[in-house]
C-alpha cells in the first residue's frame, strides 16, 4: 500500500496505487435543496446510455429519497453496517477507510447487493421520519424530514473499483480524472460492483462486463456538461473541474464553492474514496443525520447556505447553475449579473440576479394595438 | 509527488488476477484470444494503455442531425426539445437552451435563468414515438361499423340505439382507410342530426328521458346534439381547436337539414374546458369579474414571502421550481400549506398541515385575526374592495345611489372603461383599451353607497372611482357598525358595511382557536400566518394550487384568500398577488381566435391575406353536466341550473386531446356503463391508445409532436413566452395525420354526403398545405400577439426559441393594470367583490364568504356552511322550502343543501356513511412522474413512479412494471389489518359508485371496483388517503388482458392498452358534482376573449368546475402484499419501510454512523 493525502480526511491514506492527480479532475456540485426528484437526469442519461438490452435495471444516474430510499437498496446502510462508525476530530477522520479496514492482502471493504436490490429503484419516494398525526405547524430543521438525493459515479481520487479490479481494466484519465471501465478489457468479475461504496459500477447480464457512469466524456471532451446536468430542470447541478495542480482559484466556480468557501461536501467522504461529487445539504435536515452523508462541515455549510442573501459572490456562483449547457471554467460577479466563461474565454453564461421586469405601453402605437394582462 | 516515480505495489489478489492469473483465467474459460494477446497494466491510476475502445462510447452519443419540436401535455409548461437523430430514429432528447434568446417585437430579452426546460416525461417521448400502443392507423369499432351499415338501425319509437350494436369495450376493431373513416364518421353525424331535428327529434329525446329543459335548449336543430371538444385547445390554437371550427361547420349540416340558410342555422355544441378539468378558480370570477388571476411563478423572487398552498410546486411546476428555490436562497421565506407532507414541503421554510378541503375556513381565520389586530390596510380597503359599501339589512342588497339621492344619475364612466350604447357592436377586441360594458347593463348596476364619516351620512360611489381616484374624492367610509339611511322614495333602511357584515362571521365562528377545530391547522399559526402575511404588504404570493381548487367549496376558498390578500396590499403587484395553478388555459392571449374557430361557413375567406368575418353558429356548454348522468341540476322543485348553462342531450361526441372527457373523467365508469349506452357515435383523435380510445367506435390515428406536418402555436399561463410548434422534418412514423385534416377530413366528408361543397372551402389552407394563414390571423387580431409573423416564430422555434408573448408586463403579472394603475376591475363595482347580493348567492347562502365542509370528503356532515346562526345577511333556503326531507343527506340532495351550523354543532355531526365504515378522505392530487397519464406507462418513467416499481416482475399480480398504489397513514393500515405493500379494495359510497346499480352488474363491476397496493405513507395524517391522478385505469380489456397473459400483465389482449391497476381506477371513487353558484345567470363577469363584459354563463369563466378530488372511502384488505406464502413484500420483510424499519436503518436516521469532535 501508498500511502496517498486524502484532503477530505485532512490526512494520509492507504491505497493501493499512487500516481500524481490528473491534470484537472472532473467535478460536480448538486445542491440539494434545489432537488425536486423529477428524474430528469435519470432519463437523459438512461435515453442516451443505458437503453440496451441487459441495462433494464441500470440506471448510472439517480435520484433517491433519504433516508427511505436507496438504489440499489441499502447501498449505503450495508457498508455503514460493516465499518466502523466515523469519528472525526475536527476535520479529520479518525477511523480506518475502506481501504484500510481490512489491511494490505485484501480488496476495499464492500459488500455486493443481489439482482432483486436494482428493482425498486424509488422506494421511499418521499417517505418521512415521522408520522404526522392530524396537524402541523414546524419550520427550521423540520421533526420530520425527507430530502433527495441524486446520484451518479464520483469519479473519485482514489477510486474503490480501480483499486479492486483484478484485471487492471478500469483506469482514470489523466485529463479530466474521468474514471472507465475499459469495456473490451472487463471479463465482469465485479470485483468492482463490491468495491464501489456508492454502487456506481454495474454489472449487465447480457454483455456480462461491468459498466458505470463515463462522465459523459465525449461531451466533456467538447466542452459540454454531462448529460444529466444538461438536463437538470432543477438547476441543482454545476458541473467543471477542480484545480489539481495549483492552489484552488477563486474564478473558478467549483474551487471557489467546494475549496475556498467550503459549502459544498462530499458524500461519505469517510470511506476513503476521495469522490468529485459535492453536496450541498440540506438545510432542513438534521446534522446528527447529515453528518454521515457529509461529514463534519455539515452546520458550517448550512449557514452559509442560510446567509447567502448576504454573499453577492457566492451567490452568484450559484445563480449559474444550469445557466448553460457548455462547462464553466471561470465566473465573475459583475454588477447584479454573474458571468461564466468557457475553457477558450468564450463568454458562455451571463444571469441576473434578478430576473428583469419590462412594462410595456397600455397603446403599442406601432402595431396599433391595447397590451394587456387582462386579455 | 513526481509524475515519474509512481508507487507500484498492489494487492495480491491483483496479482492473481493480471500477473500471474494465466492459469485461473484458463480454469475460468475465458476466451482464447485474452492469451494472444497479454497485455500488462501495471498502474491504472497513472496510465492506461489501450484507450481506442473509448470510441464505443462516442460512437453511441454521435447524432446524424437533431430537430426541434414542442412537447405540450396539459402541465402549463411547453418545452421546445430538441431531438437527435440516428439512421431515421430518434434516439435521444434534450433542452434547447435557446429560452435565453427569446425577445419580444420590442428586442427585450429573457436571461438565461430560464433555460433549461424539459423534463423526464418529455426526454423520455422517444420510447412513446415508437411504443407499442401508438394509435397507427384508422381503427373502427366492428358493432358500430355494422349499425352504419346496416342503415342505423334505431327503436321504432324512440329512435334509441339497439345495444347490441354498443359493446363499446368488448368489441373488435376494425382497420380502414382514412376515406372510410371520414365517410362512416360524417354519415353518422348526419344521420343523428337528421334524428334528432325539429318536433319529432325533441320527441324522441323526451321519450328516450332527457330533462325537457334540455331538449328545449337543442331549439330543434340536431346538429344541437353533436358534441365537440379540442381538450385544452390553447395546446394547439390551430390543431385543437379545429374541433370548435368543425362544431361551426356543423350549421351547414344544419342548413342542408332544415334549410334555415346563414341566418337560422345552428352548429354543434362545444365543450368546456378550464373549467371541465376543474382547473378554473371558480371563486376568481366572483371577486374579480374575470376568467383567473395568476403570474408567471418567476415572480416568486419579488416576494419576501411565499404562500405555498395546497399546490405540490415542485412535483406540478417542476421546470419553475428552481424559481422557487432560488428566491429562497435570496432571502424568501416559502410557506407551504398542504394537507400532507408534501414533496414541496421538504423546501419549506415553514410547514403547516391541514386537513383536506378546510382552505375556505384558514383564510377565513386568517382574515379574523387581521381585523381582530387590526392589521388590514384600512386605506387600501376603502380604496380598492367592496367591503365599505353598504348592504341593506332588509333584503340583501347593496345600497345603490339613486336608491338614496333623489334624481340621482349614473355617473359617466371614463376610467379605461368603455360603455357601450345599445347595438354598437364596439371596437375590435385588439382596439379594446379595457373593460367594454353595454349601456343598459351600466345603468342597471347604477352606483353604490357607503357611509362617509366626515359627512357623517351616505355618499355615491361609482366604479371609476378606485385606488388614487378614490382617494381624490376625500370620501372616508365607515367600515364598521349599522347606519340607518334616509331612502330617496322616504323612509329608512338599516344597512351595514359589507366589512362588518363579514366581520360578524369571522369573530363568531373564525377565530384561531375554531379555525383549528376546523382545518388542524394550530391556532398559533393561523395567527402566525396572518402577523407574518400583513407585515409584508405587496410582498406576499399567495400560490394557490389544484389541491383546494379540487373540492366543492372553491370557490368559497378563492374568495377567502382574495379577502386576506387584499386586506393586506397583496393583490396586482408582482411581489404581492393571488395566483391559482391549474391547468393551462387562457386561450384569450389569442383572443383573436374568432378568426378561426368562429370564421362564418356560409362566407369563408379564402384569399390568405385577408381577414375573416366571424359569425359563431356553435354554442359552448359545460360538459360537468354531461359527467352528471347528461343532467343538470334538479333539487326538489328548483331548477338551479341557470337558463344560460343549459345544455342538450349528447349523442355524438368526437374530441381530440382529450383522455379527461372519458378515459380519465371523474366517475369514469359511471359515464361508460351508464351513459354511453345513450351516446350513438364517439370518435377520438389520438397518437397514444388511451382508455378513452378503448370505449370509443372511431380512432384517429394522428401525429405525435414529433411529426406535425403543419405548426401551431400555444401559450403558457406560468411562463412568459409564446410558443410556436414548428413542423418537423421526421417522416410520420405510422398511417397517422394532423387533428385539423382530421377535422377538415370529416366536414368534407359530411360536405361529400350532402353535396355541399362551402366545407372545403372551409378548410381550404388545410388542403394547400399548411395552417400559417390562420394562423396569421389569430395572431394579427390578437392583444398579445399582435406584430408577430408565423413565419419568424416558426423559423426561432425551429432553432429552439420561444418569443416572449406581448402583455402588458414581462414577466406576466395578473391583474398588475388594477394593482397599480388605479383602473377598475371587471365587476360591477368595479372593485374587488367580496359580498354578492345576486339571487343564487343569497340562496345559497353565499351572499357572504362562509366556509364550507366539502362535499363528500370530510368526517362531518357534508356541505355544512359554519356561521353563526343569527346573521342577518345570512338567510339560505332551507330544505323545506325546496321541498327536500331535511334528513336527506344522499350525494345528490347535498349539492344544494344550506344548512348553517356553528363549529362546535359541525364537530358533534358525522359523515352519514361514517358508521358503515367509510372513514377515510380519498384524495387524487397529480404527480411528478405524469403530465395527466403522459409518460406514465413508459418504463423508464413509470418504474420511477412510487416505491413498486420492479422491471423483473417478481410479482405476477403486478399489472405493468410498477402499479398505483393508495397512501395511508400507517397507524390508520395498523388498525385495519393491512401491512405496507397489501392489496387493498377501496370503495366510496355505494350509492354511485364505481358506477350507479354496480349491485346487478357483477361484470362491470370486477372491472370497476378499485384495488390497489396500499402503502405505508408517514407523511399523510390519520384518516387521509390520497392516490395519484396520473395513471391510466382498469378497462374491460386490460382486465381480461389480467386474467389471461401468461405474464399477468393488465394490458389488453386486443388493444394492447396497458392498464396501471389490476382491478379499477382512482376515478372509481369519484363522481360529478354541481353547486348552484357555479351556474348563475346573474354574476358579472369579463366574457372569455377580449374586454366585454356579460352575465352569467361562460365558458371556462362561470359555470361548474366539479369536486373530483373528494371522495371517503372504506379500505379493506385483498390480499397480502408477499408473493407465494410470505405475508410481507420483500422491502417491508428487510426492515426498509416505514414503521417496520430494521435496528440498522433506525440507526441510520438516529444518526449514529458518525460522530464529530472539535
Amino acid at each position: 500500500m501508498t500511502k496517498r493525502y486524502n484532503w477530505q480526511l485532512g490526512r494520509e491514506m492507504e491505497y493501493p496505487y499512487d500516481a500524481p492527480p490528473p491534470q484537472r479532475q472532473v467535478a460536480y456540485i448538486f445542491d440539494t435543496n434545489k432537488c425536486i426528484e423529477c428524474q430528469t437526469c435519470t432519463v437523459a442519461c438512461k435515453t442516451c446510455w443505458t437503453s440496451g438490452k441487459g441495462q433494464e435495471t441500470i440506471f448510472w444516474n439517480n435520484v433517491e429519497t433519504k433516508p427511505y430510499g436507496g438504489y440499489p437498496l441499502q447501498w449505503d446502510t450495508k457498508l455503514l453496517q460493516i465499518t466502523d462508525p466515523a469519528r472525526w476530530k475536527g476535520q479529520r477522520l479518525e477511523t480506518p477507510t475502506i481501504f484500510e479496514t481490512d489491511g494490505e492482502k485484501h480488496p476495499p471493504r464492500g459488500h455486493r447487493p443481489v439482482t432483486e436490490d436494482y428493482a425498486a429503484p424509488n422506494l421511499g419516494e418521499d417517505d418521512i421520519t415521522g408520522t404526522v398525526d392530524l396537524g402541523a405547524h414546524f419550520g427550521g430543521v423540520h421533526p420530520m424530514w425527507m430530502f433527495y438525493l441524486a446520484r451518479i459515479c464520483n469519479h473519485c481520487d482514489h477510486p474503490a473499483c480501480l483499486a479492486a479490479c483484478p484485471r487492471q481494466a478500469i483506469y482514470k484519465r489523466d485529463e479530466d480524472g474521468i474514471v472507465l471501465v475499459d469495456q473490451q478489457r472487463c471479463r465482469g468479475y465485479q470485483e468492482c460492483v463490491k468495491a464501489c461504496p456508492y454502487k456506481k459500477t454495474f454489472f449487465n447480464l447480457v454483455s456480462r462486463v461491468s459498466e458505470k457512469c463515463i462522465g459523459c466524456f465525449p461531451r466533456v471532451e467538447q466542452g459540454q456538461v454531462a448529460l444529466c446536468v444538461e438536463s437538470c430542470i432543477g438547476k441543482i447541478r454545476m458541473h467543471g473541474f477542480l484545480s489539481t495542480r495549483e492552489e484552488p482559484r477563486e474564478d473558478n466556480p467549483l474551487d471557489y464553492i467546494i475549496k475556498i468557501k467550503k459549502l459544498a461536501l462530499p458524500l461519505y467522504p469517510q470511506q476513503g474514496t476521495g469522490p468529485n461529487v459535492y453536496y450541498i445539504p440540506p438545510v432542513h435536515v438534521p446534522n446528527g443525520f447529515l453528518e454521515q452523508l457529509f461529514g463534519p462541515g455539515v452546520e458550517r455549510s448550512k449557514q452559509i447556505y442560510r446567509a447567502l442573501a448576504k454573499d453577492k459572490q457566492l451567490l452568484g456562483a450559484l445563480l449559474l447553475f444550469g445557466a448553460t449547457d457548455r462547462i464553466i471554467t471561470r465566473f465573475a460577479v459583475e454588477k447584479d449579473e454573474a458571468v461564466g466563461w468557457a475553457d477558450n474565454g468564450e463568454e458562455v453564461a451571463r444571469v441576473p440576479f434578478t430576473e428583469p421586469v419590462y412594462i410595456r405601453n397600455h397603446y403599442d402605437e406601432k402595431h396599433d394595438v391595447y397590451r394587456h394582462n387582462t386579455t | 509527488m513526481s509524475r515519474n516515480t509512481p508507487t507500484r505495489r498492489r494487492f495480491l489478489f491483483q496479482m492473481a488476477g493480471a500477473g500471474a492469473g494465466c492459469a485461473l483465467l484458463a480454469n475460468r474459460a475465458v476466451g482464447a484470444a485474452d492469451f494472444l494477446k497479454p497485455l500488462r497494466v501495471d498502474n491504472p491510476l497513472y496510465a492506461y494503455p489501450n484507450r481506442d475502445w473509448e470510441k464505443v462510447y462516442r460512437d453511441l452519443y454521435h447524432s446524424d442531425s437533431s430537430f426541434v419540436f414542442l412537447c405540450a401535455p396539459n402541465d402549463t409548461h411547453n418545452c421546445l426539445l430538441r431531438g437527435h437523430v440516428k439512421n431515421g430514429v430518434v434516439t435521444r432528447i434534450a433542452p434547447t437552451y435557446g429560452y435565453h434568446k427569446a425577445t419580444d417585437l420590442h428586442g427585450n430579452r429573457a436571461s438565461r435563468r430560464w433555460d433549461p426546460r424539459c423534463c423526464q416525461k418529455g426526454l423520455a417521448l422517444v420510447r412513446r414515438f415508437y411504443g407499442d400502443r401508438r394509435c397507427k392507423r384508422p381503427l373502427v369499432r366492428a358493432g358500430f361499423k355494422r349499425w352504419v351499415e346496416e342503415g342505423f338501425p334505431r327503436h321504432p319509437e324512440t329512435a334509441a340505439v339497439d345495444p347490441k350494436y354498443l359493446k363499446r369495450g368488448d368489441d373488435d376493431w376494425v382497420p380502414v382507410s382514412w376515406d372510410e373513416a371520414f365517410r362512416l364518421s360524417a354519415q353518422a353525424l348526419r344521420n343523428i342530426a337528421e334524428t334528432y331535428t325539429g318536433d319529432q327529434g325533441q320527441q324522441r329525446l323526451r321519450d328516450q328521458g332527457y330533462d325537457p329543459l334540455m331538449v328545449e335548449a337543442t331549439g330543434g336543430a340536431g346538429t344541437q346534439v353533436l358534441k365537440f371538444r379540442g381538450g385544452m385547445p390553447p395546446l394547439g390554437m390551430t390543431r385543437i381547436f379545429a374541433q370548435y371550427r368543425m362544431a361551426n361547420a356543423m350549421a351547414l349540416l344544419d342548413d342542408k337539414i332544415r334549410g334555415k340558410g346563414a341566418e337560422g342555422s345552428v352548429g354543434a355544441r362545444g365543450w368546456d374546458n378550464y373549467s371541465w378539468h376543474t382547473d378554473l378558480p371558480p371563486g376568481h370570477p366572483m371577486v374579480t369579474g374575470q376568467q383567473t388571476v395568476d403570474f408567471d411563478l418567476c415572480n416568486v423572487e419579488h416576494a419576501n414571502l411565499a404562500l405555498v398552498w395546497g399546490m405540490n410546486w415542485i412535483t406540478t411546476k417542476m421546470p419553475d421550481s428552481h424559481w422557487m428555490t432560488e428566491a429562497r436562497m435570496k432571502g424568501t421565506k416559502i410557506v407551504v400549506i398542504s394537507a400532507e407532507y408534501s414533496a414541496t414541503a421538504n423546501k419549506a421554510d415553514e410547514v403547516v398541515i391541514v386537513r383536506p378541503g378546510t382552505t375556505p375556513a384558514l383564510a377565513l381565520g386568517i382574515a379574523q385575526v387581521m381585523v381582530k389586530e387590526k392589521l388590514y390596510d384600512a386605506d387600501y380597503v376603502r380604496g380598492n374592495t367592496d367591503l365599505p359599501l353598504l348592504v341593506r339589512l332588509d333584503n340583501g342588497q347593496l345600497l345603490r345611489a339613486a336608491e338614496v339621492f333623489p334624481g340621482y344619475r349614473a355617473a359617466t364612466l371614463s376610467n379605461n372603461t368603455v360603455v357601450l350604447a345599445g347595438g354598437d357592436p364596439g371596437p375590435a377586441i385588439h382596439a379594446q383599451p379595457g373593460p367594454v360594458i353595454p349601456a343598459a347593463k351600466r345603468e342597471e348596476w347604477g352606483d353604490y353607497v357607503l357611509w362617509d364619516r366626515k359627512r357623517g351620512g351616505p355618499a355615491a360611489l361609482n366604479r371609476d372611482q378606485i385606488g388614487a381616484h378614490f382617494g381624490k374624492t376625500g370620501l372616508d367610509p365607515q367600515l364598521t357598525g349599522d347606519v340607518q339611511v334616509r331612502l330617496a322614495g322616504g323612509g329608512t333602511v338599516a344597512c351595514r358595511t359589507v366589512f362588518d357584515a363579514t366581520r360578524q362571521i369571522l369573530d363568531a365562528s373564525y377565530t384561531p382557536e375554531q379555525v383549528e377545530k376546523i382545518t388542524w391547522a394550530p391556532a398559533s399559526a393561523v395567527r402566525s400566518l396572518a402577523r407574518q402575511i400583513a407585515a409584508n404588504p405587496e410582498k406576499t404570493l399567495f400560490v394557490m394550487g389544484m389541491g383546494p381548487n379540487q373540492f366543492f367549496n372553491s370557490d368559497l376558498k378563492d374568495r377567502a384568500v382574495f379577502l386576506i390578500a387584499a386586506m393586506t396590499r397583496n393583490v396586482g403587484k408582482i411581489g404581492g398577488n393571488v395566483g391559482s395553478y391549474a391547468g393551462n388555459y387562457r386561450a384569450s392571449f389569442f383572443n383573436g381566435l374568432g378568426q378561426y374557430l368562429a370564421e362564418n361557413p356560409f362566407d369563408v375567406e379564402t384569399d390568405p391575406a385577408k381577414p375573416a368575418r366571424s359569425k359563431g353558429y356553435w354554442k359552448a356548454e359545460s360538459v360537468h353536466y354531461f359527467n352528471h348522468g347528461d343532467t343538470i341540476l334538479r333539487h326538489g322543485k328548483a331548477v338551479l341550473t341557470g337558463k344560460s348553462h343549459i345544455p342538450t342531450p349528447t349523442k355524438a361526441i368526437h374530441v381530440s386531446n382529450s383522455n379527461s372527457l372519458i378515459g380519465n373523467a371523474k366517475g369514469h365508469y359511471d359515464t361508460i356503463v351508464n351513459l354511453f349506452p345513450k351516446i350513438e357515435f364517439i370518435a377520438i383523435n389520438e397518437w397514444w391508445w388511451t382508455a378513452s380510445c378503448e370505449y370509443s367506435d372511431v380512432v384517429f390515428p394522428v401525429d405525435s409532436w414529433a411529426e406535425l406536418k403543419y405548426p401551431d402555436m400555444t401559450i403558457s399561463v406560468t411562463n412568459p413566452f409564446l410558443y410556436v410548434f414548428p413542423a418537423t422534418p421526421l417522416p410520420r412514423i405510422h398511417d397517422t395525420r394532423s387533428d385539423v385534416e382530421v377535422a377538415a377530413g370529416v366536414c368534407k366528408a359530411v360536405g361529400k354526403l350532402t353535396g355541399d361543397r362551402r366545407h372545403d372551402d372551409y378548410w381550404r389552407f388545410v388542403e394547400q398545405g399548411g395552417m400559417r394563414p390562420y394562423i396569421q390571423r389569430i395572431l394579427d387580431h390578437s392583444n398579445a400577439t399582435r406584430g408577430h409573423t408565423i413565419e419568424d416564430l416558426e423559423a426561432k422555434a425551429a432553432d429552439g426559441v420561444p418569443a416572449i408573448l406581448e402583455t402588458r408586463t414581462y414577466p406576466k403579472i395578473g391583474a398588475w393594470e388594477q394593482g397599480n394603475e388605479n383602473k377598475p376591475w371587471y365587476t360591477k363595482t368595479g372593485r374587488l367583490e367580496f359580498y354578492r347580493e345576486e339571487p343564487e348567492f343569497m340562496d345559497s347562502g353565499e351572499n357572504l364568504v362562509v366556509h364550507r365542509e366539502p362535499i363528500d370528503s370530510t368526517f362531518y356532515e357534508p356541505n355544512v356552511i359554519v356561521a353563526p346562526k343569527n346573521h342577518p345577511l345570512l338567510r339560505p333556503r332551507q330544505p323545506e322550502d325546496y321541498g327536500i326531507a331535511r334528513g336527506d343527506v344522499s350525494g345528490d340532495a347535498r349539492q344544494a343543501r344550506h344548512v348553517v351550523l356553528s363549529v362546535d354543532e359541525l364537530m358533534k355531526t358525522r359523515h352519514p356513511l361514517n358508521a358503515d365504515g367509510y372513514r377515510f378522505i380519498f384524495h387524487t392530487p397529480k404527480y411528478r412522474h405524469g403530465a395527466h397519464t403522459t409518460a406514465v406507462d413508459t418504463d423508464i418513467v413509470a418504474i420511477w413512479f412510487g416505491p413498486f416499481g420492479d422491471i423483473y416482475r417478481e410479482d405476477k399480480r403486478m399489472p405493468f412494471i410498477n402499479e398505483m398504489y393508495v397512501d395511508v397513514n400507517p397507524a390508520d393500515a395498523k388498525a385495519l389489518g393491512i401491512e405496507d405493500g397489501d392489496y387493498v379494495w377501496i370503495d366510496a359510497d355505494p350509492h354511485d359508485r364505481p358506477f350507479k346499480h354496480w349491485q346487478k352488474n357483477p361484470e362491470w363491476y370486477k372491472v370497476a371496483r378499485l384495488m390497489a397496493r396500499a402503502r405505508y405513507y408517514p407523511g399523510t395524517p390519520r384518516g387521509v388517503t390520497r392516490m395519484w391522478h396520473n395513471m391510466y385505469g382498469s378497462t374491460v380489456g386490460s382486465v381480461q388482458g389480467s386474467e389471461t397473459n401468461p405474464n399477468g400483465m393488465a394490458k389488453s389482449p386486443r388493444t394492447a392498452y396497458q392498464s396501471l391497476f389490476r382491478r379499477g381506477s382512482h376515478q372509481s371513487c369519484t363522481r360529478g358534482w354541481l353547486k348552484p353558484t357555479w351556474m348563475t345567470d346573474s354574476l358579472t363577469v369579463k366574457g372569455l376573449l377580449g374586454q366585454k363584459v356579460t352575465q352569467g354563463f361562460v365558458p371556462d369563466v362561470h359555470c361548474p368546475t366539479g369536486a373530483p378530488r373528494e371522495s371517503m372511502v372504506k379500505l379493506s384488505l385483498a390480499e397480502p402484499g408477499g408473493v407465494g406464502d410470505q405475508r410481507l413484500w420483500r422491502p417491508a420483510r428487510l426492515g426498509l419501510r416505514p414503521t417496520y424499519e430494521s435496528d440498522l436503518l433506525r440507526r441510520f436516521i438516529a444518526g449514529r454512523f458518525a460522530e464529530t469532535t472539535s
